[in-house]
């Protein structure tokens, strides 16, 4: 009977580039920006690295195909190199091949790393991908916002919320993540904002306006794995190990008049239960010390934080509003900005979250480290409400 | 010299979804129903998502729906869409829900709940585009 990872692979080293608009640079430099930072932390000659995982969502923007982009950007020792594509799941899709690679023994040391280049379209949103047969049922007039904010206007037939008290409280979780990323200098946007800047945006898709949603980033990172046993006799010390790693991805189950509502996310529920297994995890309020969660839009965030089991179903708004989320709440969510303003380099996401998680847990995360953190919970949500892949990592102290 | 004209990209079917686009061309509205188990599906896929038989047939649906959540974009995805337009998850008759767009009516009257009623968009000789209207 499989008992899952937890304890199993250790983080060596983490690398994350500057995000946002990187016209200064091409995809190779990003890659090498980020890991750069990950094999001089880790402390190792590239010559150990024994396979790797190159994650990309939108290969035809500046990457190419297949993983020789990255083993020639990096000069890997001709290695076995694998690239991944899970939607915005992508970057823990690569971490997760390079962890599952340590931990059943084909591999004492792996390398993932995520990038993506896509503020040369002078678009602020993603570049549209028009066929596959979920677009073309669609006929593609529904946007990424539109798919979104349809959570909203089901989570407040739900609950019996008043569009405005909602419009505030989703408010509420972009002016926390801006509080939070201008402390950040790797994040693409740096800029405190207030309420009412919120509210008076320009709408996209109602009820969510041009601040209650992330836009695109340029930006890479990279993260190199072992076990724990070949940490310590390189005689590291305020070891991070995996907890988790769980995916979760819709079967057409939400669409088939099944009982989902609308108002949540299935996949991520599914998800988080198994991580939290796998972890051992058994009160996420009380256990959990971060979070870094998918704020594609601000009420995205807002729910996965009752996806995730750490607000009561239907209890967010009140969480959010009492400042729960905030830097210095219970548990502080997008503690470095988050998609909101760290960015969104989509092949890059998920191992930029686990980036803030491990540097914080190494007590190393500057203007923005918390008090004494020990598990980190990373979340992506890659396509629509109704179909989509949710990934969930958790990460924390070694020997706790 | 005219600029180009700027329109959506439309479907392009597929084996499995022909019967369907065949349909709406035709007036008509066709799910996918499963032979073992009765069940409807939607979006079109080879295998029934409650019990997994291949066996099914393309039947015509009522056409009735309502509304089971939406939103109004003012920000279409790519030129040649007119915003702001409703987007909207409606729930059929017969058990599936289907994203699509909510059409001769304000955006400002849609409701959650709201009883609605297939249309039909011909856009080319090949398709017709499937949308709701007010019922
Ligand atoms: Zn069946």
């Amino acid at each position: 009977m499989a008992t899952g990872i937890k304890d199993r692979v250790a983080i060596l080293g983490m690398g994350c580039s500057k995000f946002g608009e990187r016209y200064d640079a091409e995809a190779s430099d990003l890659m090498v920006e980020a890991y750069r930072e990950a094999i001089t932390d880790a402390g190792i000659d590239p010559s150990q690295l024994q396979a790797a995982w190159l994650s990309v969502a939108f290969e035809a923007m500046n990457i190419g195909p297949s993983a020789i982009p990255l083993s020639m950007a990096l000069r890997l020792p001709t290695i076995p190199v694998t690239k991944v594509e899970n939607y915005c799941a992508s970057g823990t899709e690569a971490f997760r091949g390079a962890v599952y690679a340590v931990a059943s023994g084909a591999c004492d040391i792996a390398l993932a790393l995520g990038v993506e280049k896509l503020k040369d379209t002078g678009y602020g949103g993603l570049p549209v991908r028009s066929r596959g047969l979920a677009y073309d049922m669609m006929a593609n007039s529904g946007t990424a916002p539109g798919f979104f904010a349809q959570i909203a206007s089901a989570y407040r037939a739900k609950h019996g919320v008043q569009r405005d008290d909602l419009k505030r409280a989703i408010a509420h979780v972009s002016v926390k993540s801006h509080a939070n990323g201008a402390k950040n200098p790797k994040a693409h946007l740096r800029k405190v904002i207030d309420e009412a800047t919120v509210l008076n945006a320009p709408m996209i898709a109602e009820p969510l306006g041009l601040y209650d949603c992330c836009g695109v980033s340029d930006g890479a990172a990279c993260a190199i794995v072992t076990t724990p046993e070949i940490a310590k006799s390189m005689g590291k010390h305020d070891i991070v190990s995996v907890k988790a790693l769980q995916l979760a991805v819709s079967n057409g189950w939400e669409l088939q008049g099944s009982g989902w509502d609308g108002s949540y996310f299935h996949t991520t529920r599914v998800a988080a239960k198994r991580a939290y297994d796998e972890a051992g995890i058994s009160k996420p309020r009380e256990e959990l010390s971060m979070f870094d969660v998918h704020d594609c839009f601000s009420i995205t965030e807002l729910v996965t934080m009752e996806d995730l089991f750490v607000s009561p179903e239907g209890g967010a708004m009140k969480d959010v509003m009492d400042g729960f989320y905030d830097a210095d709440g219970q548990v502080p969510c997008q503690i470095d900005g988050g998609l909101k303003c760290f960015g969104h380099p989509i092949g890059a996401s998920g191992l930029r979250m686990i980036y803030e998680m491990y540097l914080q847990l190494q007590g190393r995360a500057g203007e923005r480290q918390l008090k004494n953190p020990r598990l980190g919970l990373t979340h992506n949500l890659g396509g629509m409400p109704n179909q989509n892949v949710s990934a969930v990592a958790i990460v924390g102290r070694y020997g706790d | 010299m005219e600029a180009p004209m700027l329109i959506p990209p439309y479907p392009v079917p597929s084996n499995l979804s022909q019967p369907f686009w065949d349909g709406t061309r035709r007036g008509k509205f066709l799910l996918q129903k499963c032979g073992a188990c009765g069940a409807y599906r939607w979006t079109p896929q080879w295998l029934c998502t409650k019990c997994h038989s291949l066996d099914f047939a393309w039947v015509e649906a009522s056409g009735d729906a309502k509304v089971y959540s939406f939103s109004v974009v003012h920000r279409p995805p790519l030129p040649g869409f007119k915003a702001p337009y409703v987007v909207a998850t409606v729930e059929l008759a017969e058990g599936p829900m289907m994203l699509t767009n909510i059409v001769d009516c304000d955006p400002k009257d849609v409701k959650i709940d709201m009883k609605v009623k297939v249309t039909f968009d011909k856009v080319s000789d090949e398709i017709s585009l499937y949308k709701f209207r007010p019922a």
